[in-house]
């Protein structure tokens, strides 16, 4: 249900767009017999033709979304901090705005480990999303400052550097990936700080954001190999969901079945990346409640309604104590 | 010239105590003691003949060079002055007209390059030889700017004779330089161990009837120079491997851990090299039913061992297929350079020698090294044999060569696949669903649309704006020539080809020349079209418009005068009236084919002049039409919009954008996600 709802999240932020690519395609083609080579394949030609006149979102639509192509474009356009049209920008603020919003109730959701009802669950985004506003404010900063900074020392100042008078690309290869490497060692780290961060706003009901990125930097420093860890089997379940994309990825969709079959097998690998984001919110709910579970941290299972621990706490704090064996005190809630 | 047995007594008392070997593989010594000129084998004038001893000091990156130029003067008119190029200033310092024409076009970077990297040539002496008498010119030697009057240009030196050199006179002309070899700019310096030295000594100009041709030297030209005899000994540390024009026939070790190689070559008009300890040197033949042996030697970096046979499969293509379709290639022997990675030597071409170009990892199919290879082993009969002015008519070898390399890379590598590189660029991707075909890649129409207009093919190359000189030049030619092979045919082209490189082998044609053998050749005037495409800069794009098929129908008052009459619907025979309309949107004009395809297949077709800025086409018939194209076979393919050459009134442009734009969903919901990593 989650994987479904926020597969229907992502796919809503993007529709809009995809539906004025269309609009721009549409026009370009107009009655043209150039139509039908993109309609039954794919071809070089035509797509020139477009991106010759082609601006703004039209101009993001290149050779590169075809299949696996489309991954390793996004994955190097994050690493290597390329800019980003303003349209896919402000799409991409938006999308991350909402699932700020949603994670609240969807973390909520995986610490309890049962289902909770509609209600319960914007509930609880409701009641976090401003702590998660004020955590993604600081976490835009420390991220700002590690791609505005370290990024770029990395990246365009030591890499430069380090290669200027190189003469083998394999050696400037392995120096980039060293690069990546620590690059994205410090990534992890301010990730893994505020994944935990955020589980501990919501399982322990924190309201400040400093206080949680303390607490999760805590966490993640006093199991420190726990968290490296999991944080790896997860990465390493995306690596090989990506290897079998690029394998399994028929690259141009043509014609009749074989175009929704395309489709379909991509927005398979959406939805597998929906879930995979998911476990990972989950495992490190889980590892985080494994290590330090105990009834005042944990929204564990006793509690019937609401179903979330924070939205029950503005309704009766007292029922945060629930576990210890009391009957809800509220009236009608028996 | 002297003789060669004197050049190296000189040598060996100059260079003390050594142990000569002969050079692996080495052709045995050619004797030069005649006069090259006097040659009875001499396939080309052989005016200006050069003997250089060059010693490379890879500690300060310094080359310090004697030389001696036998120079003859083939013109009709009497030398008063001698001019000579001196590249490699270029690269002086920001005030040269080579920077400020990089600055212009954008590329400001190199001007803040640290001063290592920075390069020239001062020259030591100038001594002119002639009838036993030596003429010092040194002290007279004045910088001069005959293209922009650019006082801080430092590319051509004059030099004033006391005597002019009459028309058939020969003589000799004694230089000492020192080049400090740049950091590479334009394909030549240095990174690292690997050198790559080329239009690194004082070169004299061409001189025409009308004087002296010896342009500056401009970031938007290459070069001219005369053909002769080159006879260059290299002093480089032992143990590096030396490639360079001609072939190596003696090398000796000397002492300090220095080994000095001594190519030669005749009929070639440059001369370049390379050396480096970190080469690979693979050695492969080509070899023909009707032409010439060739040996190859390839001089690869070691991280690119496994693509030797990449390299060696496109050289022979080209000679192969050049051979075939121009003329043999006659020097026996070509050496490849896979130069250095970040050297920006690659893809450029000297005589019997050229650099190819390729990365670590390349899939099979990705264009490269084959194309760049293949371009650049063309260029031994487009520039190497065929000696236009690549100052004022590069066109004439850059055009005719990327035009002749698409038709061999059709011939034999195509189709490749767009290939994307990411990470840095240093991680390659190909899209096999993206073909690239001579169509498409090979004529390069997409660097060509947007600057169609920057520049008259005909102005001098070295006035192109330098943004876009590129395209104007290789760009706009191989999709002309690939309009004139479907206008004239294969065959007609190929005639027209291989006639003007047989008659034009080892000269300096000029494009009146080219454009002579293609009348002649075709037995048609073809004035107007080169009109079109080389001098100007219209921008061809026909559209089709209008485009109705329906029912035909007849309203208003028929019958004569006094009898007429109303009729609302006055036919009812089931015709359809096809209507199109075909318009000019741009500049250029060329006689364009008109099909309309109807229902039953059947087809209508019409021949336009193309002249008028749009033409009405009117057709009637039993079906309705389905289908309307302007040059439907694709003859023009200098047009710059091929969407709007056709319509049909069963688009396919609604199923071609609904299902582009769901694959671009599925990019743009993973770019989400990949952006998720942050929440």
């Amino acid at each position: 249900m989650l994987v479904a709802g926020m597969s229907a999240v992502t796919l809503l932020i993007a529709l809009p767009l995809s539906l004025a690519l269309r609009g721009m395609l549409e026009a370009h083609f107009g009655r043209s017999l150039a139509a039908e080579a993109p309609a039954a394949g794919a071809g070089y030609e035509w797509w020139q033709e477009f991106l010759a006149q082609a601006s703004g979102l039209g101009a993001t639509f290149t050779p590169s979304i075809i299949g696996f192509g489309a991954v390793l474009d996004n994955l190097s356009a994050l690493l290597d901090n390329l800019p980003m049209a303003s349209t896919i920008a402000g799409a991409t603020a938006a999308w991350m705005l909402i699932w700020s919003f949603l994670s609240g109730g969807v973390i909520d959701r995986l610490a309890r480990d049962r289902r909770t009802r509609t209600a319960g669950f914007f509930a609880a985004c409701g009641v976090h999303f401003w702590r998660f506003l004020r955590l993604g404010i600081i976490a835009w900063l420390l991220y700002t400052f590690l791609f505005l900074h370290v990024h770029h020392w990395i990246f365009d100042e030591a890499y430069p550097a380090l290669i200027a008078d190189l003469t083998s690309e394999r050696t400037a290869l392995l120096i980039r990936i060293a690069g990546y490497l620590l690059f994205g060692g410090a990534l992890i780290l301010f990730n893994l700080i505020l994944d935990y961060a955020r589980i501990r706003i919501v399982v322990e009901d924190r309201r400040s954001a400093i206080g949680a990125i303390a607490a999760g930097a805590r966490f993640v420093r006093r199991h420190a190999g726990r968290v490296t860890a999991l944080y790896l089997l997860n990465g390493l379940a995306f690596v090989l969901l990506l290897a079998a994309y690029a394998v399994l990825s028929p690259g141009a969709p043509g014609t009749g079945l074989g175009l929704w079959a395309v489709l379909l097998l991509g927005q398979a690998y959406i939805v597998a990346r929906h879930y995979l984001k998911l476990v990972f919110y989950a495992s490190e709910t889980a590892l985080f409640q494994a290590q330090l579970a105990h009834a005042a941290y944990t929204a564990a299972p006793a509690v019937v309604w609401p179903d979330s621990p924070a939205a029950e706490a503005i309704v009766n704090p007292s029922t945060r104590f629930a576990r210890s064996g009391q009957a809800p005190q509220r009236a009608g809630l028996s | 010239m002297f003789p060669r047995i004197v050049v190296a007594f000189v040598w060996l008392a100059l260079t003390g105590a050594q142990a000569q070997t002969p050079a692996p593989a080495a052709a045995p010594p050619q004797d030069r003691s005649a006069a090259p000129v006097a040659a009875p084998d001499a396939l080309s004038p052989r005016n200006a003949n050069y003997r250089i001893t060059a010693r490379l000091d890879p500690a300060t990156r310094t080359i310090t060079g004697d030389e001696t130029i036998t120079w003859r003067n083939t013109s009709n008119t009497p030398a008063s002055t001698l001019q000579f190029h001196l590249y490699y200033n270029a690269w002086r310092n920001t005030r040269s007209s080579w920077m400020r024409g990089r600055m212009l076009g954008g590329n400001t970077p190199l001007a803040g390059r640290p001063s290592e990297d920075w390069g020239w040539i001062d020259l030591s002496r100038m001594r002119v030889l002639r009838g036993g008498a030596a003429d010092d010119v040194f002290t007279q030697l004045r910088f001069i700017a005959p293209d922009d009057g650019n006082a801080e240009d430092r590319t051509v030196v004059e030099a004033p004779l006391a005597e002019p050199v009459q028309p058939g006179e020969t003589i000799h002309i004694e230089i000492g330089w020192t080049a400090r070899v740049p950091r590479t700019f334009s394909r030549t310096g240095a990174i690292g161990d690997f050198y790559f030295i080329a239009q690194w000594f004082p070169k004299i100009g061409v001189l025409e009837d009308s004087g002296w041709n010896c342009h500056q030297f401009h970031s938007t030209t290459e070069f001219f120079a005369d053909f002769g005899v080159y006879d260059v000994q290299l002093d480089v540390p032992k143990g590096w491997v030396v490639g360079a024009t001609g072939r190596e026939t003696a090398r000796t070790d000397g002492a300090g851990d220095r080994t000095v190689h001594t190519y030669s070559q005749a009929d070639v008009h440059d001369f370049a090299w390379t050396t480096s300890p970190d080469y690979i040197e693979k050695r492969a033949r080509f070899e023909h039913e009707t032409l010439p042996a060739v040996d190859i030697r390839l001089l690869l970096q070691p991280e690119h061992e496994g693509q030797a046979e990449r390299h060696f499969a496109a050289t022979r293509a080209a000679l192969q297929y050049y051979g075939e379709w121009f003329g043999p290639y006659p020097y026996g022997h070509i050496t490849v350079i896979d130069p250095a990675w970040q050297s920006g030597a690659g893809g450029m071409e000297y005589p019997t020698l050229f650099t190819s170009g390729t990365r670590l990892f390349v899939p099979a199919r990705a264009g490269q090294p084959e194309g760049v290879t293949v371009h650049e082993a063309g260029h031994q009969f487009w520039y190497g044999i065929i000696a236009s002015n690549e100052f004022e008519h590069a066109w004439m070898d850059e055009g005719l060569n990327t035009y002749s390399t698409a038709r061999v890379m059709d011939q034999v590598f195509y189709p490749n696949y767009y290939t994307k590189r990411y990470f840095g660029e240093l991680i390659p991707w190909s899209f096999e669903d993206l073909s690239i075909t001579r169509d498409t890649d090979g004529n390069r129409m997409p660097a060509y649309r947007p600057v169609a207009k920057n520049d008259d093919q005909s102005t001098p190359t070295w006035r192109y704006w330098p943004g876009s000189a590129s395209a104007i030049t290789y760009n706009k030619t191989a999709l002309w020539l690939h309009t004139l092979e479907r206008m004239l045919g294969w065959d007609t082209v190929q005639r027209i080809l291989s006639t003007y490189f047989q008659r034009y082998a080892f000269k300096h044609p000029k494009p009146e020349d080219f454009f002579a053998v293609a009348n002649e050749v075709s037995g048609q005037d073809l004035t107007w079209f080169f009109d079109q495409v080389h001098r100007s800069s219209n921008v061809f794009d026909y559209a089709v418009d209008v485009f109705r098929s329906a029912p035909a129908s007849e309203r208003g008052f028929f019958g004569e005068p006094g009898a007429q009459s109303f009729d609302p619907a006055r036919r009812a025979d089931g015709a359809f009236r096809t209507t199109l309309v075909v318009r000019r949107l741009g500049e250029g004009i060329f006689p364009v084919d008109v099909r309309v395809v109807f229902e039953n297949g059947e087809e209508q077709r019409w021949n336009w002049d193309g002249k008028d800025r749009w033409k009405a086409f009117d057709v009637e018939k039993p079906v309705r039409a389905v289908t309307a194209e302007v040059d439907p076979e694709r003859v023009l393919l200098l047009d710059v919009n091929r969407t709007n050459n056709s319509a049909t009134l069963k688009p396919a442009g609604p199923a071609a954008a609904r299902k582009w734009s769901l694959a671009w969903l599925i990019w743009l919901q993973d770019h989400l996600l990949t952006y998720g990593f942050f929440i």
